[in-house]
């Protein structure tokens, strides 16, 4: 409503946002998180090189950003862009994941 | 839209298997990455709110077919004919309309003119019980 998302993905970077995927409740305890780590990071691995990861995680009383949401960097666009066509849709947890691409500037800087 | 000129021609071949997606008429699962995080945060709501729904109209309700990998369930409860009441499907049910009923009420609160799905309704609240 209001909001056309049939522009597609504009342009491609090498860091791919997975959202819907989490909810900052399953990354409070330390080995739901560490397994959540894990599967990212080896069903990513499929597509190309994982460079980074970053699942930002709740911290008690503070608004974290970005805490939700799962960032892989990979080592090229062309890698990236595998792993969002790949991934986007598919279920994790029984939830539906979305996906865009994320800008790297922000990605380094933290800005989540 | 637009999209569907560009898209490429699809064989007419079905997939060979049911492949492990999702499609949502009319909801894409590619954001551009331009989005507002209020945008963002309410289209993932809608999405969650459409998808709960798909899953109650069709039966897909993720219960695990290998009886080992669901969960424990409770006593059994029986009706006065001896029919189980609060059977896996019930449970299941259950607890996806009262997660859709979440969304709903968070998706209005965000966007005031946000129309929930046909199918949905709000649960009866008994005032004493």
């Amino acid at each position: 409503p209001g909001l056309n998302l049939n522009q597609g993905s504009g342009p491609i970077t090498e860091v791919l946002c997975l959202m819907n995927m989490v909810t900052p409740d399953d990354l409070e305890d330390e080995e739901e998180y560490e397994d959540i780590l894990e599967d990212v990071r080896e069903e990513c691995s499929k597509y190309g090189i994982v460079k980074s990861l970053e699942i930002p995680r709740p911290i008690k009383g503070i608004d974290v950003p970005g805490c939700g949401k799962i960032f892989v960097e990979f080592n090229s666009l062309i890698d990236c862009q595998k792993a969002q066509q790949a991934l986007t849709g598919r279920k994790f947890s029984n939830r539906v994941v979305v996906t865009s691409y994320y800008e790297p500037d922000k990605y380094h800087r933290r800005e989540f | 839209g637009g999209s569907d000129r560009k898209r490429k021609r699809k064989s007419r071949w079905g997939a060979e298997e049911v492949v492990d997606k999702t499609v949502i008429p009319g909801m894409p699962t590619i954001l551009p990455a331009n989005l507002s995080k209020e945008q963002e945060q309410q289209y993932l709501l809608h999405l969650q709110i459409e998808e709960i729904s798909r899953r109650l109209r069709t039966g897909d309700l993720g219960i695990p077919m290998n009886p080992e990998d669901r969960s424990p369930s409770p006593e059994p409860i029986y009706n006065n004919e001896g029919k189980r009441l609060n059977t896996r499907e019930y449970r299941t049910r259950k607890k996806l309309e009262e997660d859709r009923h979440k969304l709903v009420q968070e998706a209005l609160a965000c966007n005031t003119d946000y129309k929930p799905p046909a199918d949905y309704k709000p649960p009866v609240i008994r005032v004493n019980d």
